[in-house]
């Protein structure tokens, strides 16, 4: 509920300026559709490869990876995005590049961490008659361990988005068309209206995001009930035979 | 119908069994009874594939299970759990329609089949849509047993299927599957660690103890004075005498002479513990059983 009404607030904070001499709000918009598209770039690849180690590293197969896994996740959280940023120019060139590697190893470790934990968390017992009613392996998790981890999965996926669309501004550094632009003009010109024009705006989009995923990921949920069992939305506990 | 070979198990340096053999016939309900950690679990998971024999073999319909698909070889046999296993985000339907859809039937027939489960384990048939969640200890239990059921396996495995219910449920579960039993004639390998639980639904029982098989044939014989001093201690409660003339029907022990004209009678169906049960209320040493009679001393005979 908290998250569009922030964005909205942080949004007015964001354009209102434009019209009394700040940065034009139509340029600000272009700006925040370019964000948004380098944190997407940054986060689906993030998201996949999370889910796929988190995955890996439950199986009987992975499960001596999964101190690697969680070493190499630790490692490029710990990297804060400028300087794998500042790093990456010289190999990347300037441009999307050296951002959405940075945004992909600051993603990594949520998802991941948020995948495995929701697949330990899946009751042992559903799994084990999972393989004893005749599942194979692949569809035991298809079928049963990935449906019951999925929310839990989806929160991982939410802090990762936000995560991206918060530090996508640092692209602005290497040349990236993003929200930071106008932080990085500001700052050069010390102009402190361009800054909090460029923060409120990066914050106003990640918000949104938070807010966006929030509600189809209760849209999805709520679908999931109701088309699995009308009888659970009746509020009166019916009579149980033993 | 399942044949066991010698069959040890070794998890890393622990033996949970040492060279069993044990022959389970077709129709059988054999109950594998035992203290925990006697590996009677670890026999039941035998059969399909869920632990391998570290030696030995296990035959299962005549052929050895380690030269079959481990999936297809569940698909074939109905397995029950202590915790129901239900998959918590499926309906009641769904889950009993499990191993149908797996083996590819389409989905009409398996509705029709999931209709006839819920009324063969009694259940509502308005539970079909509900999940798991919303359901009592025996009704998430039945719907367990209609599951395993479901594809009309001739086996059916149960792991401590009641061993999480109440007392007055579990009684009303182990009746319905002495039923379910009688009426489908599968064989049924049953672990639990209740020995009055093994004696009421066996027709063969196997008493496990330290990974070995230390007893196994029916239930009467197994507390006998002449069964193993384990098995008979095991299943016997502290009257191993009284169990075993409850598990003997009274006509075994009938006197073709006729009853004095005053004597009590003994209902059908009854076993040679009520008779004594009987005989102690009354005070009579002698019964009218159909056209003829039961005499305490034959009575005691049997319990020897």
């Amino acid at each position: 509920m908290m998250a569009p009404l922030l964005a909205l607030v942080l949004a007015l904070v964001a354009l209102l300026p434009g019209w009394f001499g700040g940065f034009p709000p139509g340029r600000l918009l272009g700006l925040a559709a370019s964000h948004a598209g380098l944190a997407l770039a940054g986060v689906v690849p993030a998201a996949a490869l999370g889910l796929a180690l988190g995955v890996l590293v439950t199986r009987p197969a992975g499960r001596a990876l999964r101190p690697a896994a969680d070493a190499l996740a630790a490692a490029a959280q710990a990297v804060p995005p400028v300087v794998a940023v500042a790093l990456a120019v010289p190999a990347m060139g300037f441009g999307w590049g050296p951002t959405i590697l940075a945004l992909l190893l600051y993603g990594l470790m949520p998802v991941l961490r948020a995948t495995v934990a929701a697949l330990e968390a899946v009751p042992p017992e559903a799994r084990l008659a999972a393989l004893a009613l005749g599942y194979t392996p692949a569809g035991a998790l298809r079928e049963v361990e990935l449906p019951l981890a999925w929310p839990l999965v989806l929160d991982g996926l939410r802090v990762a988005l936000v995560l991206a669309v918060a530090t996508a501004a640092v692209g602005a550094l290497a040349g990236a068309a993003t929200l930071g632009t106008p932080i990085v003009l500001g700052l050069q010109n010390q102009n402190q209206l361009l800054v909090l024009q460029g923060a409120a705006a990066t914050a106003a989009l990640a918000f949104a995001a938070e807010g966006a995923l929030l509600a189809a990921s209760t849209y999805a949920a709520r679908g999931r009930r109701s088309s699995a069992s009308p009888a659970s939305s009746e509020g009166r506990p019916q009579s149980r035979k033993p | 119908m399942i044949h066991f070979e010698n069959v040890s198990v070794r998890f890393g340096g622990t033996t949970a069994l040492s060279e069993v053999t044990l022959e389970v016939p077709a129709g059988m309900l054999c109950v594998l009874v035992g203290p925990s950690g006697s590996g009677k679990s670890t026999l039941m998971k035998l059969v399909n594939r869920l632990v391998e024999p570290s030696a030995g073999r296990v035959l299962v319909r005549g052929s050895d299970v380690a030269g079959q698909d481990p999936a297809r070889l569940r698909r074939s046999i109905g397995y029950v759990m202590q915790s129901t296993g239900l998959f918590p985000h499926r309906t009641v339907a769904a889950n009993i329609g499990t191993v149908p859809r797996l083996l590819g039937w389409d989905s009409s027939r398996i509705a029709a089949r999931v209709a006839d489960l819920l009324e063969m384990v009694q259940l509502d048939p308005g539970l079909a849509e509900r999940l798991p969640g919303a359901l009592s200890g025996g009704q998430a239990q039945r719907v367990g047993l209609a599951r395993a059921l479901a594809a009309d396996p001739d086996i059916l495995l149960m792991d401590e299927p009641f061993g999480a219910v109440d007392p007055i449920t579990r009684r009303d579960l182990r009746a319905e599957l002495r039923r379910i039993h009688a009426e489908t004639g599968k064989t049924i390998l049953l672990v639990t660690h209740d020995p009055e639980e093994a004696l009421e639904l066996a027709s063969q029982v196997a008493v496990l103890r330290d990974g070995r098989l230390v007893a196994e044939g029916p239930p009467a014989a197994l507390v006998a004075p002449d069964a193993p001093d384990f098995a008979r201690t095991l299943l016997g409660g502290g009257q191993p005498g009284l169990r075993r003339l409850s598990l003997l029907p009274a006509e075994v022990a009938q006197d073709a002479r006729p009853a004095p004209a005053d004597a009590p009678a003994l209902d059908e169906g009854a076993t040679l513990a009520d008779a004594l049960s009987r005989m102690a209320e009354t005070g009579r040493d002698v019964l009218a059983l159909g056209q003829g009679s039961l005499r305490l001393e034959a009575v005691l005979a049997r319990g020897r």
